[in-house]
């Protein structure tokens, strides 16, 4: 078996002396408190999914006091705004803490301060999804209007992120100021990328929910739907790439660490991030193919603008494989898959993270297939979209954070990662996979026949078509029930490892890079974040000048606030 | 292939009909994205001439000044509404405009950028900020048509899209400053 304490035999001083001091009280609590609340929120936010699933397989009814879609929109604002966000705000807090040397006392301050902003404007937010008062969505389009408590609690949870990120900020400036000449450590490079995108991201959307606030109480009286959506969608897609960017900070900086290895060159690491940050919010657009009053040309524009995150990705690709063989080969692996059979895979935070990375193999084929404007409109706002995001968001995104938490809760929580809580994540693991090859899959396919997303189960009057989803939908069924007993035991996981669990140390691994060839200055350059900043603004206004402008001053008749359900 | 060599590439690549068609039928494009594309070409292409005839530019461009100046002429001549115009519906113009982007802007801004004091570096950027944001002024408050070949419309994209530039601009030139500081 694969030892679960897996590390470099030397350890380098800084490392020791890392270990000496150990993980901070006060950060570590902040940390935990953001992983509770993420995990209480993937729980409730399961059960919705599951709902959702046995209804639309026919299964069961929701009842009229809570609607299918007063579920779903609790479910996409749990699971896509909730968790990931107290997720990655936890998870970069904790690793800002270990690499910085401590949080700065009055960046922690506001990090609670933005925790309490977020839970505050949650409860606001929920009060009308469950008074039915708000059953709009995540997305929230306008001319669909809920009532203002709901955008003014989306409001105060992005005033909470901003003063996480201005945090972050504050705290990496602090360390640089203190430490001349050297580099930003790789992980509170990441973590600078992350809130960097969180606060630029999430500007426009900013900008939206004011005006939806005055437009439902009535102090506007319509709205321009088109520019609505436009701002809204140039933060969806910017968070769908935090996410992502999460996600693969933990694959270039911790992965290699668990097995062994080393990680991938520093230098094209960081551009990695850079160009991640800089390409990244006009992307938004590959959202609104299908909208109207846009023309062709600009979305042609546009189809450049997604695909250009395609490279990146596929470097991450690169580099990921290039680290596993490497380390797999000096494990002893021959031939030319030998190298494969020596990763450890009875490692949880090995094997999470793992098949995270090669679900996004047909998630970000999938992804390409639907920024193209023939095929996007074959699958447009049908399950195969919600197929795509469950693959992508719902496993890899969410399986690598379900890696982390097995050595990241241990470590805020001065306790050790026991071998059969290794072997429970095990089985968490194969059962989310399973689980969500069934639900995604069968997502996918019916959404090829034409099932739309968004809607409640029917029969369209036995029309044949219809009918004739049926079976996929029960396929979807027996995914959910797996999934939620994926989220069962992993809630387990979290809140054993939290409080129950033996004490001990556990390290917050991140790997020393490769060597690099003598006398190679360490790229300084990459660390001037002023000029990123300035160069992803600068795309910005490429991408969205022209189209708000057209929407703004071409506008049609603004929108009254409309209740559809 | 060499550097020069990316830069005729690229010149080439914006001359061909149906291309230069594409980027000049919008008007920000025309101006934010051809023509700054034109004098990266001739940025890269410098180096041609910088190796054949190091004693021309060691004996007219000693200190820089005279190519910035160069540079700074001809590229605001081509913001002029009225340039656009000609450019579209006067071939020699057209012809002009492929010529005097690369080889009198992109070569000679080479040739001076590093040569030229931090202090003029300075002066240069000030300028054009300024220039952009006055320009974007002006495209977006003119009430009327300023080239018959872009609606109203297309005029006033470009005005923001020279404002927000300058924004751009403005905030490196904060970030700048507040570094520079931190450097000294
Ligand atoms: C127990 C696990 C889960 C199950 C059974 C489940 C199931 C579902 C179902 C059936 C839908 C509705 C499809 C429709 O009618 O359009 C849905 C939508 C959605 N799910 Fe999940 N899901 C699960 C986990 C997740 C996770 C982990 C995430 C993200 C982190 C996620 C994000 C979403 C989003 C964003 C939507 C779209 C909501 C909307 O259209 O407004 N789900 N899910
Ligand atoms: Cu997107």
């Amino acid at each position: 078996m694969t030892t679960v304490n897996v590390g470099a035999s030397e350890r380098s001083l800084k490392q020791k002396v890392e270990q000496a001091l150990g993980v901070v009280a006060e950060d570590a609590k902040l940390s935990k408190s953001y992983m509770t609340v993420a995990f209480i929120a993937l729980l409730i936010g399961g059960f919705l999914g599951l709902f959702q699933g046995l209804e639309r397989a026919g299964l069961i009814q929701l009842p009229s006091w809570f609607t299918y879609y007063q579920v779903l929109t609790a479910h996409g604002i749990l699971l896509v705004l909730v968790l990931t966000a107290f997720f990655t705000i936890g998870y970069f807090y904790a690793g800002l803490s270990q690499v910085l040397g401590g949080i700065l006392p009055h960046v922690r301050r506001m990090a609670w301060i933005g925790f309490w902003l977020k839970i505050v404007g949650f409860v606001c937010a929920v009060i009308p999804i469950i008074m039915n008062d708000a059953t709009v969505m995540f997305t929230f389009y306008p001319p669909m209007a809920a009532s203002p408590l709901f955008y003014i609690g989306l409001a105060l949870i992005v005033i909470g992120v901003w003063m996480c990120a201005f945090g972050a900020f504050i705290n990496v400036a602090t360390w640089r100021k203190q430490n001349p000449g050297k580099q930003i450590p790789i992980f509170a490079f990441f973590a600078t990328g992350v809130f960097v995108l969180l606060f630029f991201g999430s500007i426009g959307v900013t900008i939206e929910v004011i005006m939806l606030i005055f437009w439902s109480a009535g102090i506007l009286e319509t709205i321009n739907v088109m520019v609505s959506r436009t701002l809204f969608w140039s933060f969806g897609h910017t968070l769908v790439n935090i996410w992502y960017l999460t996600a693969v900070s933990a694959w270039y900086t911790i992965v290699p660490k668990i097995i062994g290895g080393r990680r991938f060159s520093d230098t094209l690491t960081r551009v990695v991030v850079i160009l991640l940050v800089i390409t990244n919010i006009p992307g938004g657009f590959h959202h609104q193919i299908v909208d109207p009053g846009m023309g062709e040309a600009l979305k042609y524009m546009h189809v450049f603008m997604s695909l250009a995150i395609g490279f990146p990705s596929l470097m991450t690709a690169y580099a990921m494989f290039s680290v596993f063989e490497r380390t797999g080969r000096l494990k002893g692996g021959k031939g030319l898959l030998g190298w494969f059979k020596k990763l450890p895979w009875g490692d949880v935070r090995f094997l999470a993270p793992f098949i995270a990375m090669a679900a996004f193999a047909p998630a970000g084929a999938g992804g390409i297939a639907q920024t193209t404007n023939q095929l996007n409109q074959v699958v447009h706002n049908t399950l195969w979209v919600v197929g795509h995001f469950h693959l992508t968001v719902g496993t890899s995104v969410v399986l690598t954070f379900f890696g982390i938490s097995y050595w990241l809760i241990p470590h805020i929580s001065k306790r050790v990662l026991t071998p059969q809580m290794n072997r429970i994540g095990i089985i968490q693991t194969i059962i989310w996979t399973v689980g969500m090859l069934f639900m995604s899959g069968a997502m996918h396919y019916v959404g090829l026949l034409g099932s739309p997303r968004r809607t409640s189960y029917t029969t369209y009057g036995d029309h044949a078509v219809a009918l004739g989803w049926d079976p996929y939908m029960i396929l979807l069924a027996i995914g959910g029930t797996l999934l939620i007993v994926g989220v069962i035991i992993q809630v387990y996981a979290v809140f054993n490892m939290m409080f129950f669990a033996p004490k001990g140390k556990t390290e917050f691994p991140i790997a020393e890079t490769e060597e690099e060839p003598q006398g190679k200055k360490p790229a300084l350059w990459a660390d001037r974040w002023g000029l990123w900043i300035v160069l992803m603004l600068l795309v910005v206004s490429m991408g969205y000048v022209i189209p708000l402008v057209d929407m703004i001053v071409n506008a049609p008749p603004g929108s009254p606030p409309i209740r559809t359900w | 292939m060499t550097q020069a060599g990316y830069g005729l590439a690229l010149l080439l690549f914006l001359a061909i009909p149906p291309i230069a068609h594409l980027f000049e039928s919008i008007m920000i494009i025309h101006m934010h994205m051809q023509m700054p594309l034109l004098v990266i070409s001739g940025f890269f292409i410098a180096t041609f001439f910088q190796k054949r005839y190091p004693g021309f530019f060691e004996k007219w461009n000693e200190d820089g000044i005279p190519g910035i100046l160069l540079f700074s002429i001809v590229f605001s001549y081509w913001m002029i509404p009225r340039t656009m115009d000609e450019a579209l519906t006067v071939p020699a113009v057209e012809v002009f405009k492929f010529i005097s982007l690369p080889f009198l802007c992109g070569v000679p801004l080479r040739d001076s950028w590093f040569k030229i004091s931090l202090f003029v570096k300075k002066i240069v950027f000030a300028t054009f900020t300024l220039l952009f944001f006055a320009l974007g002024v002006l495209y977006i408050k003119a009430p009327v048509q300023l080239c018959n070949n872009y609606l109203l419309i297309d005029q006033l994209t470009l005005g923001w899209g020279f404002l927000t530039m300058a924004i751009c601009f403005m905030i490196f030139i904060v970030y700048y400053v507040f570094t520079e500081k931190e450097a000294t």
